[in-house]
């Protein structure tokens, strides 16, 4: 090798890798914007659609599971309380799985949304079709509870996928349910006791 | 003057294709053919999305081809093949979101796929733009071919659906769908178009 190839090797590298830095660089700046606000719009909307009658849905506060950051939400129906969204996640096949559970005052599941995950394509990434989701329509917390064979009172399993099926129901699902009503329930003692140091 | 040419052309895009398809007679990017295919829709844009990225590689590659020290050419394809793959993923995520969010996984595994650096380096970076082009629509269209055909008879065995609409109505067999069923796809498939290859050679010699 000459000094003349070291000088061209040299050349080429920096050339290409600063043209196409630059042209990373001018992607990033123009997209990442668009998929942000996208981003906003989506959760939005997953929040509305799981509580539709509710008029506005504000966050509480924030809570972790699995080490991982979720966030939990209030619906509000002028100033009647409709019901609690709670994000959370199980710990699945491949992933962990991103859901988003809304339950009544009672804390009876009303519906869930995944999110997202990276479960095997074809058999776990199943558990966002509507015939696995559906099932959790007004199930209370002892109802949160996976079977193999076909039920109406529990949720039944995905065939070939009990692993994401029971990481949503008994995971996710159940331990955002128990999260809310600790920390709801902890809110009104805690509101009342404030109430009572008054009096 | 332009008929010759555009017969190259279209023996180029035949030959990726046919002769030297990237799954069946290459044996190259076996990898995602088996990982993404266990349902028509997942291997229709994964394929689309290789194809994009490889057409835009070889004519990168052949632009620069003078340009490029041969000594770094692979690193230097390398980078030009995860630049246009990053390209892809970000544009894809900001301005086709449903279809993102159904193949952004399998956008970011194009950067490791042997068949898009073996194209830039045995043809791309010894041809003109034009030529390169094609023999990229060419590549990119065999892999879309191999990776539709795969995971048709993928999904219809394991699933009994295609696209996600069922269409046989008994118990499916469920191994079609796991990675194992992806190495019988696949082994008998190569097979069977070696075999139809093997008997248009045999007609070749009795003619």
């Amino acid at each position: 090798m000459t000094g003349k190839d070291i000088i061209k090797i040299t050349l080429n590298l920096v050339v290409i890798y600063l043209v196409g830095g630059i042209v990373l660089t001018a992607v990033f700046a123009w997209t990442s914007p668009i998929i942000y606000r996208n981003d906003l719009v989506e959760k939005e909307q997953a929040l509305k659609q799981l509580m539709p009658e509710a008029e506005t849905i504000e966050k509480l506060g924030d809570w972790t599971i699995h080490d991982k950051h979720a966030e939990y939400f209030i619906g509000k129906s002028g100033d009647m309380v409709i019901g609690y969204i709670v994000q959370s996640f199980g710990k699945g096949y491949s992933s962990y799985i991103n859901t988003l559970v809304a339950v009544d005052r009672d804390f009876t599941v009303q519906s869930i949304n995944i999110l997202g995950h990276a479960e095997t394509p074809g058999l776990g990434d199943e558990i966002e079709m509507e015939s696995f989701t559906n099932q959790f329509s007004g199930k209370d917390r002892e109802h949160l509870q996976l079977m193999k064979t076909e039920t109406e009172d529990y949720i039944q399993a995905i065939s070939g996928a009990t692993i994401s099926s029971r990481a949503v129901t008994e995971d996710a699902v159940k331990n955002g349910v128990d999260f809310l009503i600790k920390r709801i329930r902890e809110g009104e003692e805690g509101e009342r006791a404030e109430r009572e140091q008054v009096f | 003057m332009n008929e010759p040419n555009a017969n190259r052309y279209f023996d180029l895009i035949k030959n990726g294709i046919f002769a030297e398809n990237t799954i069946f007679k290459l044996a190259l990017s076996l990898c995602p053919s088996i990982a993404v295919t266990n349902n028509l829709r997942n291997g229709v844009l994964m394929g689309m999305a290789v194809l994009f990225v490889q057409v835009m590689v070889n004519m990168t590659v052949s632009v620069l081809r003078h340009f490029i020290h041969p000594r770094i050419r692979l690193p230097v394809f390398m980078l030009i093949i995860s630049g246009w793959v990053t390209v892809t993923d970000m544009t894809m995520a900001a301005f086709f979101r449903e279809a993102y969010k159904e193949m952004g996984l399998y956008i970011q595994l194009i950067v490791a796929f042997a068949s898009i650096l073996a194209r830039a380096e045995m043809f791309a970076s010894k041809n003109k733009v034009t030529p390169s082009l094609f023999d990229g629509i060419g590549m990119g269209l065999g892999f879309l071919f191999a990776l539709t055909i795969i995971s048709f008879f993928r999904e219809l065995l394991g699933k009994g659906s295609l696209w996600g609409y069922p269409i046989i109505d008994a118990k499916p067999l469920l191994i079609m769908i796991l990675p194992a069923g992806g190495f019988f796809a696949v082994g008998l498939l190569m097979g069977f178009f070696n075999w139809i290859d093997m008997c248009y050679a045999k007609k070749d010699r009795s003619s």
